[in-house]
C-alpha cells in the first residue's frame, strides 16, 4: 500500500556533515538509523545506510536525492535516482485490531491538516529572488525578500535535466540595509558546467509558503553558445584537493572522454551537452601543470584544461643584514616547493615593499624590525625579523690582496670596498693552503694585513681573507679572491746519511733524497767528503742533484788500515747555499754481528724491540735490507731519538715472500755499534723452489735425501719437511720431518716401483715438492750369497797359501830358478829402434770386449780355426786401433813345456827384446786395442777404458765387462825375490785375462815404462809363449756367485805347468 | 664557382638543413606530446595561411610558398616561445627548452636559405606577409597556449617536410635547366 508521504525533501545528506531534516525530525544521519522506516526499495542504497525498517511514518524521498556514504575507502558520491517510499509501519496482521485507532488518527491528522492551512496563509513567498555567481570561487549568492520569515527552503536544479543539486532548510542573514536576506552556495561544479535554477519558500516551523518564482544562473552549454570549453581553467589547488571539471562539448558532436593527465576519467553527465569528472585527492601536478583534455568524437574537437597542484608558501630563516653598514638586506629559504612555477604565482614583500627576487630583498635603510609576507594562489606566510644594526654586520670580501712573501714568513695586505670599516673593529681569518691547509685568527680596527709565520721555504701558498665584526659578531663575511704567492729559497736541511760496508772494506754511503721541504728550493747537487781523521787524509767527490749513493773503497787509500777511522761528510747544495754537513763513521765490519732474531710483520709494521743501555745518551738507527743481498745493498733506515726502545718499521717497499734483515745500530752518527739483529717477512708464502730429492736403495730399504732449498726459493722461515709417497694419484704422508732432518728412510717397502714426494713447508704452505721414484729390487737372501761367497773365497786362499808355503821350496825351483846373467854387448839394446814386429795373422788373438752383460752370451765365444783364417783380413791393419776388440781363445790348446822366464831382473829386456839367439819361446801373438804390448797398463790405456780393478764393485758392470791387463808388474815389480805370489788381490778384482804363470817377472816395472823405448814383440825370432790368457772367468756375475772358479783354474794351470 | 653551382649548393644545403629540421622537430614534439599528455590522433586545422598547393603552380612559386610557410612558422615559434616563458617562466632550461630552441634556430637557419634562393631567382627583395600580433588572438587559456604550441610544432614539422620536397624538386630543376629560375620574371 503506497500512502500519503509526511515529508518531502529534496537535497543531499552527506555522511560525514550529519546533514538534518528538520521538517521531518530527522536531525542528523546518525539518527537516521534509530527511526523506523520502511523503505522501498530497500536494495538502491548501502545496508550501512538504511534505516531499521520498523517506523510507523513513511515520507517519500523524491528523485535526484544524493547520499553519501563511507562503506569503502573511497568517498563515493552515491546518486539515488530512485524513489524512496517510507511507508508507514502497518500491523503485523492487517485485520487484528477495529478502526477506532484509525479514526483517532485521520481526527488527529485533519487538525493538524488545519492549522497547517491556517499557518500558509500567514507566510507570504519570498520575492525578488537574485542570483550573483562568482565563478572562480564557484560560489551563488542568493539574494531575496523575504518578509517576516525566518528560515527558507532552498533549492537549486540543473535546469536542463531537472536534476536536484541542491535542496536545503536556511537561516539566511539579513541585510539590514535592504532587508534582503542572503545565503551562499557553494558548488562542486563548476558554475558555468550547466544552468542551474533557484528556488525560495519561507518556513516557519512547518508552515511554509509557495516556492518563488525559479531564477535561472545561465550556463555555457547553452544552445546560444555552441563552442566546445571546459571549466574551470587554470585553476591552483592544493596538494590532496578535489577537483571537479566539466566538459561542454561541441553543439553536434558527441562526448567520448576526459582525460586527466594520462588517466581516463569517469564521467557524469550534467547536460545535454556538458559532462563532468572529479579528480580526488591530487598530486602535485608538473612544472606546467597537468592537462585535462576532453576528447568527442571529432578528432580536432579537443578542449581541456590545466589546473596546478601545488603547496601554499612555506618560508624560514628569514633575516636582515646590513653589508655596508647602512642598507638593509633581507633573506630566507622556502622551507617546502610550492610546485608552482607560473609567473607571478608568487608574491613576497617586506614591510610592504614589493621584492621582485625570490629569496633576498634589499631595503634602502636599516628599519631594525621586518615582516615579510609571502603569497601564492594557495596562501600566504609571513615571518619577522628584528635587530639592531651593529648586530647584523656582515662583511664583504676583502679585496686587492697583496703578498709579500720572505722565506720563512709572508705579509698578506687587503682593503675594503666600504670606507665605513675602517672604524669597525674587525676579526678576520685567514686560509693559507699549501700541502695541506691552516687557518689564522687575526683582528683590529679597519683590519688590513696578516703577517703569515712558519712558512717554508720555496713554498708554493695560497692565501684568502674573510672577516666579521669583532664585537657582536654575526657571521663570518665572503672569502677574498684567493691570492698565489711564492716564499724564497733558503739553504737545505742536511742531508741523512747512512752507509753500507761490505766485508772488503768498500762499500756504500747513501743518503735520503731531500723532499720539497727539506731542500728549501732546487738542489744542484751533492759534496761528499771521506775524510780518513788520524791520518788527515781526505776525498771529495761533487755529485749530481739526483744522486744518493756514493760507492767507497777504502782499500785504495794509501794510508788506509783497519784501525782507521774514516769519516763520510755530505753537503746538499741549492741555489742559496750548502746545508749543514752529515756525517757518518765508515764502520768496518770486524766482529760476528748478533744473532738474528724473528721478527713477525703486523699491521703496524716490523715491530723492533730492545733494551736501552742507561749510559747510552745516543740514539739509534734501525736499517733494513732484503736478506738476500750481499753487498752493495740498498739499505732503507730510520732513525730514533734516544730512549726509544721499539719501533714498528713500515714500508711501501716492502714485499711478500721476501725476507728481510733489520739491523739496530746506536750510536749512528758518532760511532754506529751494531747491536740486535731481525729477520723477517712481511708475508710468508710457500716456498717458491723444490728440494732435491735423490732416492737409493740400501738394502731392503729406500733412502731419501736431499739438501736444504736456497734462501730465495724459501719465502718464509722453513718449519720442516713432509715425505709423502705416492699411491696412483694420491699422496700418502709418511712423515713429518723438522728443519734439520734431510735423509728418509723408508723401510718395510715391497718389490716394486715406489715414488716418494718431499715437500718443504712454511707456515704459508708447501712447496711444490721434489719428487723421485726407484725400482726396488729384491733383497732376500743377497746378503747370504755374498757372506757365503766370501767365505769360501778366505778359505780357498787359505789353503792355497797354506800349499804354497809348504811347497815354497819346490815353487821358487819351479817358478823362479835361478838364471845366470845373460851377456850381451854394452849398449846395443838401446840403440835398436822400437821393432816393428808384426806378429802373423795366424798369431793373433782378438780379444771380445763385451761391454755390456748380455746373459745370453754368458762365455767367451771359441772361434774355429777357419774364423782364424778369416781374421787374416784383421792382421793386416794395424793392431792398435779403435775397431772393436774381440779375442780368439785358443782353449786348452797347452805347450807343455815349462815357462822360463829368462831375464827376469832385466829392466830393458821386456817381452819384446828377447835376444833370438838365446831362446826358443815363440810369441803366439797377444794383441790388445790400446797397445801391442798385452801387460802394458799406462795412462793411455786406462784412458780407453782399461783401467785396472783395485775394488770390487757390485754395479760396475760397464766396467769390468772388458778384459784387463794383468796385474803382476804392479804388484811384484819391486818384489822379484819373495818366492810367493800376491795372488789374492788379483784373483777376485781382476776382470781381464791372467797370466798363468809368472811370466810378467822378466818384464820391465811399470815406472820405467814412461823412460822405456816403445816396447815390441820381440825379436824375429820369435819367443814361444804358452802362457794362456784365461778369460773373465765369463761373467761377473758368475765370478760373483763362485769366486773360487777362476782361482781354481789358475791353479789347476799352476800345477800343470809345474809339471816336470 | 660558377651561379648555377653555387645555387645547387645552396639548394642542396637548404635541403640538408630542411631534413634535420624535420627530425629535430619529429623529437621535438615526440618529447611535447609526452610532457602534456596530449593524445596523438588528435589534429586541427593549419596555424599557417598560404595559398594552397596547386599542380598549376611552378617551381618557384612552390618556393615562395614555402618561404612564406617558414616566415610564419618562425614567426608564430618566436611569440610561442615568448609566451610559454611569460605564462610559465623561463628561468630554468631543461631538455624541452632546448630542443625548443634548437628548432627555433634551425629553422631560422632554413628560412635564410630559402630566402637566399628566392633572392637569386627575383633578383630583388622579396615579399612575404609576416604575422604581427595584431593578427592572431593570442591563446586565452594555458591549456589553448599549450596546444597552439603543439600545432606550431606540428606545423614547423609539416612545412619541413615540404621543404624538403620542394627543394628536392629544385634540385632536380636546376641540374635540368640552370637558368630557369633567374630568367623567369617574378608573377607577384
Amino acid at each position: 500500500m503506497e500512502s500519503q508521504p509526511t515529508v518531502e525533501r529534496r537535497g543531499c545528506f552527506p555522511f560525514t556533515e550529519r546533514a538534518s531534516w528538520e521538517g521531518s525530525n530527522i536531525h542528523s544521519v546518525d539518527k537516521i538509523r534509530g527511526w523506523n522506516y520502511w523503505i522501498f526499495p530497500p536494495k538502491s542504497v548501502d545496508t550501512d545506510f538504511l534505516p531499521p525498517q520498523r517506523s510507523p511514518l513513511s515520507f517519500t524521498c523524491l528523485s535526484g536525492c544524493l547520499a553519501c556514504c563511507n562503506h569503502s575507502a573511497e568517498d563515493h558520491h552515491i546518486i539515488i535516482n530512485r524513489q524512496w517510499t517510507i511507508m508507514p509501519h502497518l500491523p503485523n496482521s492487517p485485520t487484528a485490531k477495529p478502526n477506532y485507532s484509525s479514526v483517532w488518527v485521520a481526527f488527529v491528522l485533519l487538525g493538524i491538516s488545519a492549522i497547517n492551512t491556517q499557518a500558509k496563509i500567514a507566510i507570504t513567498v519570498p520575492q525578488q529572488v537574485s542570483l550573483s555567481a562568482n565563478f572562480s570561487t564557484q560560489q551563488l549568492s542568493i539574494s531575496w525578500l523575504g518578509g517576516e520569515a525566518t528560515t527558507f527552503d532552498l533549492i537549486i536544479l540543473r535546469t536542463e535535466f531537472n536534476e536536484t543539486v541542491f535542496y536545503d532548510t536556511v537561516s539566511a542573514v539579513l541585510n539590514q540595509d535592504g532587508g534582503q536576506h542572503q545565503w551562499t552556495w557553494t558548488s562542486v561544479e563548476p558554475l558555468e558546467c550547466t544552468s542551474l535554477s533557484v528556488k525560495v519558500r519561507s518556513r516557519e516551523g512547518k508552515t511554509i509558503s509557495e516556492w518563488s518564482e525559479p531564477q535561472i544562473l545561465e550556463g555555457r552549454d547553452l544552445p546560444s553558445n555552441s563552442v566546445r570549453s571546459m571549466f574551470p581553467q587554470d585553476r591552483t589547488v592544493p596538494v590532496g584537493a578535489n577537483t571537479t571539471f566539466c566538459c561542454i562539448v561541441e553543439e553536434g558532436k558527441d562526448f567520448k572522454s576526459i582525460f586527466y593527465g594520462s588517466t581516463v576519467m569517469n564521467v557524469k553527465r550534467l547536460s545535454r551537452r556538458s559532462y563532468a569528472t572529479t579528480a580526488v585527492n591530487q598530486n602535485m601536478s608538473g612544472k606546467s601543470g597537468t592537462n585535462v583534455v576532453c576528447l568527442s568524437n571529432d578528432p580536432s574537437s579537443l578542449t581541456g584544461t590545466v589546473i596546478f597542484v601545488g603547496y601554499p608558501p612555506l618560508l624560514s630563516k628569514f633575516e636582515c643584514e646590513t653589508r655596508d653598514l647602512i642598507i638593509a638586506e633581507c633573506h630566507w629559504e622556502e622551507g617546502r616547493s610550492t610546485n608552482l612555477y607560473r609567473k607571478n604565482a608568487k608574491h613576497y614583500s617586506v614591510n610592504e615593499r614589493d621584492c621582485p627576487e625570490r629569496q633576498r630583498c634589499t631595503l634602502s635603510q636599516w628599519d631594525g624590525n621586518w615582516t615579510l609576507l609571502a603569497v601564492n594562489p594557495l596562501g600566504q606566510y609571513s615571518l619577522t625579523d628584528s635587530a639592531e644594526l651593529s648586530h647584523r654586520v656582515h662583511p664583504v670580501a676583502p679585496v686587492k690582496l697583496t703578498p709579500v712573501a720572505h722565506a720563512w714568513n709572508a705579509t698578506v695586505l687587503w682593503e675594503w670596498t666600504y670606507s665605513s670599516y675602517s672604524s669597525l673593529a674587525l676579526v678576520c681569518q685567514v686560509e693559507l693552503a699549501s700541502h695541506n691547509t691552516m687557518l689564522g685568527n687575526f683582528s683590529g680596527v679597519g683590519l688590513r694585513s696578516a703577517v703569515l709565520l712558519d712558512l717554508q721555504p720555496d713554498e708554493e701558498y695560497k692565501v684568502q681573507v674573510r672577516c666579521g665584526s669583532q664585537n657582536n659578531f654575526w657571521k663570518w663575511g665572503d672569502w677574498s679572491k684567493a691570492l698565489s704567492f711564492k716564499t724564497k729559497p733558503y739553504v737545505p736541511d742536511a742531508p741523512d746519511v747512512w752507509m753500507w760496508m761490505n766485508r772488503d772494506n768498500t762499500g756504500l754511503v747513501v743518503w735520503k733524497p731531500l723532499t720539497r721541504r727539506q731542500s728549501h728550493g732546487q738542489i744542484v747537487g751533492y759534496k761528499v767528503t771521506l775524510w780518513n781523521s788520524e791520518e788527515n787524509e781526505q776525498h771529495t767527490e761533487i755529485l749530481s742533484p739526483e744522486s744518493k749513493v756514493l760507492p767507497v773503497n777504502l782499500t785504495r787509500w794509501a794510508s788506509f788500515s783497519g784501525d782507521n777511522k774514516v769519516i763520510a761528510t755530505v753537503i746538499a747544495k741549492n741555489v742559496e747555499g750548502m746545508s749543514q754537513p752529515a756525517s757518518v763513521l765508515l764502520r768496518l765490519i770486524d766482529d760476528e754481528p748478533p744473532a738474528l732474531a724473528q721478527t713477525v710483520y703486523t699491521s703496524t709494521g716490523f715491530p723492533l724491540s730492545w733494551q736501552h743501555n742507561d749510559n747510552s745518551t745516543c740514539g739509534y738507527l734501525v736499517e733494513w735490507c732484503n736478506a738476500l743481498c750481499t753487498r752493495d745493498c740498498p739499505v732503507d733506515w730510520i732513525r730514533l731519538d734516544v730512549g726509544n726502545t721499539n719501533i714498528s718499521v713500515q714500508s711501501a717497499d716492502f714485499q711478500p715472500g721476501v725476507r728481510y734483515n733489520f739491523s739496530l745500530y746506536g750510536c749512528p752518527s758518532d760511532f754506529p755499534v751494531l747491536t740486535h739483529r731481525w729477520q723477517g717477512y712481511m708475508q710468508e708464502l710457500a716456498p717458491s723452489s723444490s728440494i732435491r730429492l735423490e732416492i737409493t736403495q740400501q738394502g731392503c730399504d729406500v733412502v731419501l735425501t736431499w739438501e736444504e732449498i736456497p734462501l730465495a726459493g724459501r719465502r718464509g722461515f722453513l718449519l720442516g719437511y713432509n715425505v709423502y709417497i705416492s699411491n696412483g694419484s694420491q699422496l700418502t704422508r709418511l712423515a713429518n720431518l723438522d728443519l734439520g732432518t734431510r735423509t728418509y728412510i723408508k723401510k718395510g717397502l715391497s718389490v716394486s716401483i715406489h715414488k716418494f714426494t718431499v715437500k718443504a713447508y712454511t707456515s704459508a704452505g708447501e712447496d711444490t715438492g721434489g719428487t723421485a721414484s726407484i725400482r726396488l729390487e729384491s733383497c732376500d737372501g743377497l746378503i747370504l750369497e755374498i757372506l757365503a761367497s766370501l767365505g769360501m773365497v778366505t778359505l780357498l786362499l787359505a789353503t792355497v797359501a797354506y800349499f804354497c808355503y809348504k811347497k815354497r821350496r819346490w815353487v821358487k825351483k819351479a817358478f823362479y830358478p835361478d838364471i845366470p846373467e845373460p851377456k850381451l854387448p854394452g849398449d846395443w839394446f838401446r840403440t835398436q829402434g822400437p821393432l816393428d814386429v808384426k806378429p802373423p795373422p795366424h798369431s793373433m788373438v782378438h780379444i771380445i770386449e763385451k761391454p755390456e752383460r748380455d746373459s745370453s752370451k754368458d762365455a767367451l765365444v771359441v772361434i774355429p780355426e777357419e774364423e782364424e783364417d778369416d781374421g787374416e783380413g784383421i792382421g793386416d791393419e794395424p793392431v792398435d786401433t779403435d775397431e772393436p776388440q774381440s779375442l780368439r781363445y785358443y782353449n786348452q790348446v797347452v805347450d807343455e813345456r815349462p815357462i822360463r822366464p829368462r831375464f827376469p831382473d832385466s829392466s830393458v829386456s821386456s817381452s819384446s827384446s828377447v835376444d833370438s839367439a838365446n831362446t826358443d819361446v815363440t810369441y803366439t801373438g797377444i794383441q790388445t786395442s790400446c797397445s801391442s804390448l798385452v801387460f802394458r797398463s799406462d795412462s793411455q790405456c786406462s784412458s780407453e777404458g782399461f783401467q785396472p780393478h783395485t775394488g770390487f764393485s757390485v754395479s760396475s758392470g760397464d766396467r769390468g765387462g772388458g778384459y784387463q791387463p794383468q796385474m803382476q808388474p804392479v804388484a811384484l815389480g819391486g818384489n822379484l825375490a819373495s818366492p810367493e805370489p800376491l795372488v789374492e788381490p788379483q784373483v777376485v778384482s781382476s776382470g781381464g785375462y791372467k797370466p798363468q804363470s809368472s811370466w810378467l817377472l822378466d818384464s820391465p816395472t811399470e815406472t820405467d815404462e814412461k823412460i822405456s823405448p816403445p816396447p815390441s814383440l820381440g825379436s824375429p825370432t820369435s819367443v814361444a809363449s804358452t802362457q794362456f790368457l784365461l778369460p773373465d772367468s765369463e761373467e761377473h756375475e758368475e765370478e760373483r756367485r763362485q769366486p773360487s772358479s777362476s782361482a781354481a783354474a789358475w791353479f789347476t794351470n799352476l800345477l800343470s805347468s809345474a809339471k816336470p | 664557382m660558377r651561379g648555377s653551382d653555387l645555387r645547387m649548393t645552396t639548394v642542396a644545403r637548404a635541403a640538408a638543413i630542411a631534413a634535420q629540421l624535420q627530425e629535430e622537430c619529429s623529437i621535438l614534439i615526440e618529447h611535447y606530446r609526452k610532457k602534456e599528455n596530449f593524445p596523438p590522433d588528435v589534429s586541427d586545422g593549419p596555424l599557417v595561411s598560404v595559398p594552397p598547393p596547386s599542380s598549376q603552380l611552378d617551381t618557384r612559386d612552390k618556393l615562395w610558398r614555402l618561404h612564406s610557410a617558414l616566415e610564419q612558422c618562425h614567426s608564430l615559434l618566436e611569440r610561442a616561445i615568448a609566451k610559454e616563458e611569460e605564462e610559465l617562466g623561463g628561468e630554468e632550461k631543461g631538455e624541452y627548452e632546448n630542443r625548443r630552441k634548437t628548432v627555433k634556430e634551425r629553422l631560422l637557419f632554413l628560412l635564410n636559405h630559402t630566402r637566399e634562393l628566392l633572392r637569386a631567382a627575383d633578383g630583388s627583395s622579396i615579399f612575404t606577409p609576416s604575422l604581427d600580433g595584431s593578427e592572431l588572438d593570442d591563446p586565452a587559456t594555458l591549456f589553448q597556449l599549450k596546444w597552439w604550441v603543439y600545432r606550431i610544432f606540428m606545423e614547423v614539422k609539416y612545412w619541413s617536410q615540404t621543404a624538403i620536397a620542394v627543394l628536392q624538386e629544385l634540385q632536380s630543376d636546376t641540374a635540368k635547366t640552370p637558368s630557369k629560375l633567374s630568367k623567369r620574371s617574378a608573377r607577384r
